[in-house]
């Protein structure tokens, strides 16, 4: 195929006729009849990225959708430096259009387009980022003279800060019937990171290639590479992703005229590219023969330049726009959407079940539940609590009585062993019961100052948290002592009357009259003389005085009996009172705090109730929205399908 | 001897006495002592298939390289007989003998631990004085000079080089695979000098080396190595009709396809491109054509026109004249690693002292200025441009030779001829038209009062 057409860049001829026969009315032909598949995946998958929120995503594709209905073919030409990129445009047009040689290197891209008239201008766009337009105000367009272009290039681009330079792009318009078909060529500046030696340089050559394939609305990819080496690992990294990005995508080793052994290098590369999985079209080609073979109309040194294959797979794509390259374009790009989408969704399924256990409602179920445990633990402390301490005050308060009553017996004793209690009995009574009733009023005030402290331990073995669960009352002690002291009537005690007195004088007197008188008989005296009688007189009186001492003494220990049977008696009544008021506080105390505990014991129950409820409620409020998620993935999983079965369904 | 070479021996002297008893510090220092008297280590750095082996082959003038040890660094040193020491990982050293006739280079069996390093001696006169480094590492560190090959000058091939220091005194941006330049057509070193000699101006460029040169080692040494069969196949093939002879010298297929004359044989054909490449053919070609009319006229044509010999030129100027300095230079930065990396009370003091000598060292400003007159970034009057460099030393660094006086001039004559170079220099300092001129003049001015200095 004699494709080129020779002359000079500043073609003054008539345009170029489009070839009869060629794509254009294939493009017409198909676009006719009923909308495409591709075109109803892609508008399913527009739709689904406004439902998701993706308005970017959306905008994207809109925009690939009218480049893919655009009739035209736009061939994005990337690689390394130095690799023959411009080079291969201006041979496969014929025309120096783009900047080779030297060291100068293409600085911003160019689009080489048809054209009826040769053209070319260098537009500034608004924005990096932005799309290329044809054409622009007077302002952001700079007129390049189209016979000397690299110069003109240079000079327009010397003028421009390095920031605006990021912004322009050269638009050529050349009158050529390869061109006229509808392709166009973009030629790129160099790709960052894909140097000999340098490594893990794809991200960043990678970014690059698709900034210049989303400005510059490439179609299809060609990739060059200069035969006679081998492919970079970073270079095979990039066609790998490249692979994905857009459908056609071929592989040019370029200057084979200079390399002697390129066809095994290239066929070494190609295993290379099969091994990586990157499926790519190989294109040895070599400008510098197409160039010669050019100037002086060598068909066979055409042939041996590689160009006509890659001629005929740039027409090929061409033709296999409107429908199988579209439908490759738009299953690539459905595939990489549905991914991109179905992303945020999956890490949100995932987050959900997560937070299972980590949701509100769940933390205040897990809190009422740790109460629960805490109230009931708290309440086996308080029980045993009040119990031990009712035990010791019980024994306190006996042992304490029984202090108390001692002491006062041992004061009786003391006093009745001195006196007479015949004589003191009136004094002595009244303040043994006054003593008695000072004992217990001091018992009775003790046990209501430990009644207190008692009520206080237990509260503090609730919670704090809880607040005051003190009782509101004070225990009381019931003070009915007065009725327990009774008064001790007098014991009943032996007196000495006048003719004991008499009889035991006489039984006294009657020994002594006898032996004093048997002694002085002896010297003549009678029985009974003076002597006799005064001895009788001195043992009567011994005898009444001896009587009266043992009656005393028999009086003092029946009254100390008395007294202390008395006491006794008191004692057990108030020991006994002292218990039951222990008792009763106890009773008390255990009704107040079981009532206290059992309020709070519903407080919880309830708020455990509600808890569960509302935990139950977010439990089943996730699942709805994992399940809608689940399905939102399968209905992407659904699109995903559509576009790889358009990735492998043939034409 | 010069001052900061002086001044350097004996800072590493003193940092060896106060590093007395550390065994891993004094063996550290003692190798680097060692090393000022050794012969100048030359790196050859660059990517891979940058053509450092064919460069290595190109100096020698042999085929030595590549000596493929698992791509571990080699050593190129001056022996009696060729052979390789190998320093395997975590074994004892052996020694593999070498052919001395092997086009395709030698294999090295490597150890399964893997290659420390690999010397390779071979008897060569050029290895005397220099040994050279093959490694595909991009900032040797045990090298006193970097020479690194690139295949052009995009931000990208020279980004290695940006990690070393800035205003690298040791290092020669070489462009390689000359020969290939604009489609290997038979200007392409022409046009290759053109680019080295256009972008060695540029700032960006210079602050990353010495100087930028184009090269094409496989020329080279084909040139230096140019056999009277490969001379008798170029002779045959410029004896052709020319239309018929450039048909067959478009492309690599055509030149050794079957369409030939057959009666230069297709092996020929083959070997020959082999040892040229394409460009190598068509200028060896243009040359038989018109000028060399025999193998020693081809080969020192093809040697002149690869550029090799300006490299040469460069080595023995920018380097092995100076291998005092960048040893010194060397030594010093290794002192100054050593130091960072030891907690020692002396050293803080010795690094001050280091850094001191490596900031003011007038021999290295000399480098520079030498560089930047020779690459054109400072603009001189020619006169004064060629007084500049031979007053710093360009032409050798005796005292007369600085002057440009006969070596056998007594000292009293030559006061005079300094003092006038200093106030001629020193007015420089003040008129000179811009403002790296005036920079210039002040280190020229430096120069002489040294000269003065060491007179009086």
């Amino acid at each position: 195929m004699e494709s080129w057409e020779t002359g000079p860049t500043a073609y003054a001829g008539p345009a170029s006729p489009a070839r009869p026969g060629g794509t254009e009315l294939d493009a017409l032909a198909t676009a006719a009849g009923p909308a495409p598949l591709w075109l109803d995946v892609l508008d399913a998958t527009i739709r689904t990225c406004t439902e998701h929120g993706r308005p970017d995503l959306a905008g994207r594709l809109w925009q690939r959708r009218t480049q893919l209905l655009d009739p035209s073919l736009r061939v994005l030409v990337v690689g390394a430096a130095r690799q023959g990129k411009s080079q291969l445009i201006n041979a496969l047009i014929n025309a120096p259009v783009c900047v080779t040689g030297d060291d100068r290197g293409t600085a911003v891209p160019t689009v080489v387009r048809h054209a009826a008239q040769p053209t070319a201008r260098l537009i500034r766009r608004p924005a990096a980022d932005a799309g290329w337009p044809a054409d622009a105000g007077p302002d952001d367009r700079f007129v390049l003279a189209p016979d000397r272009l690299g110069d003109a290039l240079a000079e327009s681009l010397a003028g421009q800060p390095a920031r605006s330079i990021e912004r322009m792009h050269a638009d050529v318009g050349l009158p050529r019937s390869l061109l006229a078909a509808g392709l166009q060529l973009i030629d790129t500046p160099p790709l960052p990171g894909l140097a000999a030696g340098e490594t893990a340089g794809e991200t960043a050559a990678l970014a690059r290639v698709r900034d210049l394939v989303t400005a510059g609305q490439a179609d299809v990819l060609l990739f060059a590479c200069e035969a006679g080496r081998e492919l970079t690992g970073a270079e095979i990294a990039v066609l790998a992703d490249l692979a994905l990005l857009l459908p056609g995508l071929a592989v040019a080793f370029t200057k084979t005229d200079y390399a002697p052994d390129w066809r095994s290098d290239v066929e070494a590369n190609r295993m290379r590219l099969v091994q990586a999985g990157v499926r790519a079209t190989v294109l040895p080609t070599s400008a510098a023969l197409r160039m010669h073979a050019a100037r002086t109309g060598d068909g066979t040194l055409n042939g041996e330049s590689g160009f006509p294959r890659l001629i005929a797979h740039l027409q090929s794509l061409l033709a296999a726009k409107p429908d199988r390259l579209s439908r490759a374009a738009v299953g690539l790009l459905g595939r990489t959407v549905t991914e991109e989408l179905a992303v945020p969704l999956r890490s949100s399924l995932a987050r959900q079940q997560a937070e299972g256990g980590s949701s509100d409602a769940a933390t205040r179920l897990h809190e009422a539940q740790r109460r629960m445990d805490q109230l009931r633990r708290c309440t086996t402390r308080w029980q045993s609590r009040l119990a031990d301490e009712v035990g010791d005050l019980m024994s306190d308060i006996e042992h304490d009585l029984r202090e108390r009553t001692r002491a006062v017996i041992a004061r009786a004793d003391e006093t009745l062993t001195e006196a007479d209690p015949l004589r003191v009995w009136d004094d002595f009574e009244p303040w043994l019961r006054e003593a008695l009733l000072e004992t217990g009023r001091t018992s009775l005030d003790w046990l209501s100052e430990r009644a207190a402290w008692l009520a206080r331990a237990v509260a503090a073995e609730f919670p704090p948290e809880l607040g005051d669960v003190l009782p509101s009352w004070v225990p009381a002690v019931p003070g009915d002592l007065p009725q327990r002291v009774t008064e001790l009537d007098s014991p009943p005690v032996d007196r000495f009357t006048l003719t004991q007195k008499v009889f035991t004088g006489l039984r006294g007197s009657y020994g002594g009259v006898l032996m004093v008188g048997l002694v002085t008989s002896l010297t003549g005296m009678s029985l009974i003389n003076p002597l006799s009688l005064s001895g009788g007189a001195l043992f009567g009186g011994k005898s009444i005085r001896e009587e009266g001492r043992s009656l005393l003494k028999r009086r003092q220990a029946t009254a100390r009996a008395a007294v202390q049977r008395h006491v006794d008696e008191i004692f057990i009544g108030m020991a006994k009172d002292a218990k039951d008021s222990v008792r009763r506080v106890q009773r008390a105390l255990r009704d107040h705090y079981t009532a206290v505990t059992e309020d709070l014991q519903d407080a919880i129950v309830e708020s455990l109730r509600t808890a569960k409820a509302a935990a139950d409620q977010d439990a089943a409020a996730r699942e709805n929205r994992a399940r809608r998620v689940e399905q939102e993935l399968l209905r992407l999983a659904g699109l995903q399908r559509q576009s790889l079965a358009l990735l492998q369904a043939p034409a | 001897m010069t001052d900061v070479e002086r001044r350097a021996e004996d800072l590493l002297d003193r940092a060896a006495l106060a590093f007395r008893g550390h065994s891993r510090a004094e063996n550290w220092l003692r190798r680097h002592r060692e090393r000022l008297g050794e012969p100048l280590r030359v790196a050859v750095t660059g990517g891979p298939q940058s053509g450092k082996s064919t460069l290595v082959n190109a100096l020698i003038g042999e085929d030595v390289a590549p000596v493929r040890a698992n791509g571990g660094s080699v050593w190129y040193h001056d022996g009696a007989q060729p052979l390789a020491r190998v320093f395997p990982e975590g074994a004892p050293p052996f020694t593999v003998p070498l052919e001395r006739d092997a086009p395709h280079g030698h294999a090295v069996a490597a150890p399964a631990d893997g290659i420390r390093s690999v010397v390779v001696e071979w008897p060569c006169r050029a290895l005397r004085h220099t040994r050279l480094l093959e490694t595909a590492a991009a900032v040797p560190g045990e090298a006193d000079a970097v020479l690194h090959l690139v295949r052009h000058l995009g931000d990208d091939e020279l980004a290695p080089l940006r990690e070393g220091a800035a205003h690298p005194v040791h290092t020669l941006v070489l462009l390689s695979r000359a020969d290939e330049t604009a489609g290997g057509r038979t200007d392409a070193l022409l046009t290759a000098k053109r680019i080295a000699r256009r972008r060695r101006t540029e700032p960006r460029i210079g602050a990353l080396c010495q100087d930028v040169l184009a090269i094409s080692a496989r020329i080279a040494h084909a040139g230096r190595t140019l056999r009277e069969e490969e001379y008798a196949t170029v002779a045959a093939i410029a004896g052709l009709h020319r239309t018929e002879a450039e048909a067959h010298l478009l492309s690599a297929d055509r030149f050794t396809g079957a369409a030939f004359a057959p009666s230069i044989p297709a092996g020929r054909r083959a070997a020959l491109l082999d040892r040229l490449g394409l460009g190598g053919v068509r200028l060896a070609v243009t040359l038989a054509r018109t000028t060399a009319r025999s193998r020693a006229a081809l080969g020192e044509q093809l040697v002149r026109q690869s550029g090799l010999t300006e490299l040469q030129a460069s080595i023995s100027d920018l380097l092995t004249a100076r291998r005092g300095v960048l040893k010194a230079r060397v030594a010093l930065v290794a002192l100054e690693h050593l130091l960072r990396a030891e907690n020692h009370p002396a050293a803080g003091h010795l690094a001050a002292e280091a850094e001191l000598l490596m900031a003011g060292a007038h021999e290295l400003r000399e480098l520079r200025l030498l560089a930047a007159l020779r690459t054109g970034r400072v603009a001189l009057p020619a006169d004064l441009a060629l007084e500049a460099r031979r007053l710093i030393g360009g032409d050798g660094g005796a005292h007369c030779e600085r002057l440009g006086l006969d070596p056998q001039t007594p000292p009293e004559k030559l006061w005079p001829a300094a003092e006038s170079a200093a106030v001629r220099w020193h007015e420089q300092t003040t008129v000179a038209a811009t403002a790296g001129g005036r920079r210039a003049a002040e280190v020229v001015l430096r120069s002489c009062t040294a000269i003065l200095d060491a007179l009086g």
